[in-house]
C-alpha cells in the first residue's frame, strides 16, 4: 500500500467538502475535538475514515452527515453550505441525499424488516405507503434478504440486521452514504459481505461513501484512506491497487 | 401524516401494557365524570323538576313593594311624608286593591300560561277528639291544576268533585291516616278568626313531599275565606310560565306593573339551588382530579417511553424526519390514549348507569316515595367528556412529545 499526503484532484462539485472545520464539544469546559480539518470527497468515492478512539473520525462523519453542527468552518454536501441551515433544512438534507449506516444497526424493534426500510419514504408526501412497500421489498431483494422481509429484527443474526439497516440507508437513493464502523459488530463474513456491497454501490450507482472504520483491511478496500489522530488528518493514503 | 400515524400505532400496540395503564386512568376518570354527573344532575333535575311540577313558578303576594306618592308629596316637592304605624294582621284587609282585574292583566303578559287566586291560611283540623294543624289554602280547583298541577297526586276522588262540592276538603293521604278518615268522612275546621266549618273528604292526594301529605289541606276559595275570616279577599296569585327560567324577568316585570310583591321559584329555592351550585363545584373538582391523575399517567408513562426510544428517536431524524414529524409521533400516541380511554370510559359508565337506574331508592329532601335512582344522561355528558380527556391526552402528551421532539441524533449516536 502507498501513502499519499497530498488530495487526489476532484473534478466537479465535490460530494462534501470540510473547510478549516472545528469541533468543540462541552458546556462549561470545552473539549477540542477535530482543529481544522479540510478534506473534500469527490463524488462517486468511497473513503475510509480510520484512527485510534477519541482522534474525532465520528465526530467528523457526524459534521459531513449534517448529522451535527461545526463550531467554526463550513461543510459543504453537495455543494450546500450546512453549518447555517436551519435543524429542519438539515432534517430534509439528510432525508433527500443522505443515507446512515450505524453500527448498532438502529432498527426500530416494532417493526419488521420491511416496514423498518420503508422508514426513510413514509414522510414524503410524494410516495405512497404501498410504493414505500414496493420499492422496501426491491432494495431488499438486491441484498438478498427479500425472504427475511417480514421477520422482526429480533429474529434476524447480526449480518442480516446490518443488511435490513444499510436497505433501509439506501432505499431512499441517496447520493452520499455515510457509514459508521458498519463491520463493527459483525463477524468476518458478514462484514466482507457489507464491504461487497458498498463497492456495489460505488461501481454500479456512482454512490459516495464515507465509512468510519478500525478494520485496516476494510479501510484499504476504499479509494482513500484519511488517518486521524487527535483531532486531525494524519495522512491520506491511497492504496496503491486504488492508485493504479 | 401517515408516517407518524403508523409509528405511533405501531409504537403503541408494541407497549400494549403501558399504554394499557395510561388508558386504564383515563378510562376511569371518564367513567367517574359519566357517572357522578349522571347522579348528581339526575338528582337535581329531578327535584327541580319536581318543585317545577308542584310550585308556581311565579308567586304575587298581596304587599305592596312602595308607599305610592300622595298628593300632599306631590305638593311638597322632593320632601316625603312617611306614614309610620303598626299593622295588625287583623288589619290586614285585602291588600289586592282590584283582585279580579289584576289576575285579568297578568293573565295577558307575555310568557304567562296561568294564573290562579289563593287564600292560604293556619287551621285546626278536627275528628272527634283528635286535632291536628293544616295550612289551608283556598283555590279554584281546575285553575289551579293548570297552574300546579295536582291531578297526578290524586290517590282517591277527583278535582271536579272538589269543585262541585260546596264543603268538599282534599286532604294528604298521610294526614288522613293520623286523622283516621276516608272518603266521605266528615271533619271540622276552625280558625283563630273564621267560622268553624263541618266539611266532607272528598279526594285524597299523595305527592310524594311528606310536608306536603302531612300538613295540607285544599278547599275551595269561598270555603277558605269562611274558615279563616278573609271576607273576599285573595292572598296570593300563583303563576306558570311557558319557561320556568323566564321566572325572574316576568316577577320583576309584574312589580314594576302592579307594584305588589313577586317571588321567582329561583327566588323561593335559593338556598337548594346554591346548594346544587356547591354540589357541581365539587364534582367538578372531583372530576378534574381524577382526569389529571389519568393525564399524569399518560405523562409519566409517555415521558418513560421517550427516555427509551431515545435512539429510535435518533435514527428517525437521522433518515429526515423533521422535530414536527416526531412532536407529531408522540402527541397522536397520547391522544390516542386518551380518546381509547374516553371510548372505553363513555361505554362503563353508560352501562353503569344503566345499572344504577335498576336500583331502587328512597330519595331524600323531603320526598317520601320509593324509586329507581334518578339519572341524567345526555350527549353533551360524553361530548364533554370526550373534549375533557382530549385536551387531558393533548397537554400530558406535549410535555414527553416536545421531549422526543429535541432530541439531537448526534448526540444519541456519540453515547452509543
Amino acid at each position: 500500500m502507498a501513502a499519499s499526503v497530498a488530495p487526489p484532484r476532484v473534478e466537479g462539485t465535490p460530494a462534501l467538502e470540510a473547510r478549516q472545520v472545528v469541533r468543540d464539544l462541552g458546556d462549561e469546559v470545552k473539549t477540542r475535538i477535530l482543529h481544522g480539518i479540510d478534506l473534500t470527497v469527490a463524488a462517486g468515492e468511497f473513503v475510509s475514515l480510520t484512527g485510534p478512539s477519541g482522534s474525532g473520525k465520528s465526530t467528523l462523519l457526524y459534521l459531513l452527515g449534517a448529522l451535527d453542527r461545526p463550531t467554526s468552518g463550513e461543510v459543504f454536501v453537495d455543494g450546500i453550505a450546512t453549518a447555517k441551515l436551519s435543524t429542519a433544512e438539515r432534517d430534509a438534507l439528510r432525508g433527500e441525499r443522505l443515507g446512515f449506516v450505524f453500527q448498532f444497526h438502529f432498527l426500530l424493534p416494532e417493526f419488521t424488516a420491511v416496514e423498518n426500510v420503508m422508514i426513510p419514504l413514509l414522510h414524503r408526501r410524494d410516495v405512497r405507503q404501498a410504493d414505500a412497500h414496493a420499492q422496501a421489498l426491491a432494495v431488499l431483494a438486491t441484498l438478498e434478504m427479500r425472504e427475511f422481509a417480514n421477520r422482526r429484527p429480533n429474529q434476524l443474526s447480526g449480518g442480516q440486521q446490518q443488511r435490513v439497516s444499510i436497505a433501509r440507508a439506501i432505499v431512499h437513493r441517496p447520493k452520499i452514504l455515510f457509514a459508521d464502523e458498519p463491520t463493527g459488530n459483525l463477524d468476518s463474513k458478514a462484514g466482507l459481505a457489507v464491504m461487497e456491497i458498498f463497492e456495489k454501490f460505488v461501481r454500479d450507482d456512482a454512490m459516495t461513501i464515507v465509512m468510519v472504520t478500525h478494520e485496516s483491511s476494510y479501510a484499504a478496500r476504499a479509494q482513500r484512506e484519511v488517518k486521524m489522530l487527535d483531532g486531525k488528518i494524519a495522512e491520506i493514503l491511497v492504496p496503491t491497487h486504488k492508485a493504479a | 401524516m401517515k408516517a407518524e400515524l403508523f409509528i405511533a400505532a405501531r409504537q403503541l400496540w408494541h407497549r400494549k401494557m403501558l399504554n394499557g395503564i395510561s388508558v386504564l386512568g383515563v378510562m376511569l376518570g371518564v367513567l367517574m365524570l359519566i357517572a357522578i354527573t349522571g347522579i348528581m344532575r339526575g338528582m337535581q333535575t329531578r327535584f327541580l323538576g319536581t318543585i317545577l311540577e308542584v310550585s308556581p313558578h311565579i308567586v304575587v303576594y298581596d304587599q305592596t313593594l312602595a308607599t305610592p306618592r300622595t298628593v300632599v308629596d306631590t305638593l311638597l316637592g322632593g320632601i316625603s311624608v312617611t306614614h309610620v304605624s303598626r299593622q295588625a294582621s287583623s288589619d290586614r284587609q285585602q291588600q289586592f286593591a282590584r283582585p279580579r282585574e289584576t289576575l285579568a292583566a297578568i293573565r295577558t303578559l307575555d310568557g304567562v300560561t296561568a294564573v290562579a287566586p289563593l287564600v292560604v291560611g293556619s287551621a285546626v283540623m278536627s275528628v272527634g277528639s283528635k286535632e291536628l294543624p293544616v295550612e289551608m289554602r283556598g283555590i279554584e280547583p281546575m285553575v289551579q291544576d293548570i297552574v300546579t298541577p295536582m291531578r297526578a297526586w290524586i290517590v282517591r276522588g277527583s278535582l271536579t268533585d272538589l269543585n262541585a262540592a260546596g264543603d268538599g276538603v282534599m286532604v294528604g293521604q298521610q294526614l288522613a291516616d293520623l286523622l283516621g278518615v276516608t272518603i266521605g268522612d266528615n271533619v271540622t275546621c276552625a280558625s283563630a278568626r273564621g267560622v268553624p266549618v263541618s266539611m266532607r273528604v272528598v279526594v285524597l292526594f299523595s305527592s310524594g313531599i311528606t310536608a306536603l301529605d302531612k300538613g295540607r289541606v285544599y278547599v275551595a276559595s269561598r270555603l277558605a275565606q269562611t274558615i279563616l275570616g278573609r271576607g273576599d279577599a285573595i292572598d296570593r296569585i300563583e303563576i306558570r310560565l311557558a319557561n320556568p327560567d323566564d321566572a325572574p324577568a316576568i316577577t320583576a316585570r309584574i312589580e314594576a306593573l302592579f307594584g305588589y310583591d313577586g317571588e321567582s321559584w329561583q327566588t323561593t329555592n335559593a338556598s337548594m339551588l346554591s346548594v346544587f351550585v356547591q354540589q357541581n363545584l365539587i364534582t367538578g373538582l372531583m372530576i378534574g382530579a381524577v382526569l389529571m391523575v389519568g393525564g399524569f399517567g399518560i405523562l409519566s408513562i409517555q415521558i418513560m417511553i421517550v427516555v427509551e426510544k431515545r435512539r429510535d428517536i435518533a435514527l428517525l431524524k437521522s433518515v429526515g424526519y423533521s422535530s414536527r414529524n416526531v412532536l407529531t409521533i408522540f402527541l397522536v400516541e397520547g391522544i390516542v390514549v386518551a380518546v381509547v380511554g374516553a371510548i372505553l370510559g363513555s361505554i362503563g359508565g353508560h352501562f353503569l348507569l344503566l345499572g344504577m337506574r335498576q336500583i331502587k331508592s328512597v330519595s331524600g329532601m323531603g320526598f317520601n316515595k320509593p324509586s329507581t335512582f334518578a339519572i341524567y344522561e345526555a350527549p353533551i355528558v360524553y361530548v364533554l367528556a370526550f373534549v375533557f380527556s382530549i385536551s387531558v391526552g393533548l397537554l400530558a402528551g406535549f410535555v414527553p412529545a416536545w421531549r422526543a421532539s429535541r432530541v439531537e441524533p448526534v448526540d444519541v449516536l456519540r453515547g452509543s
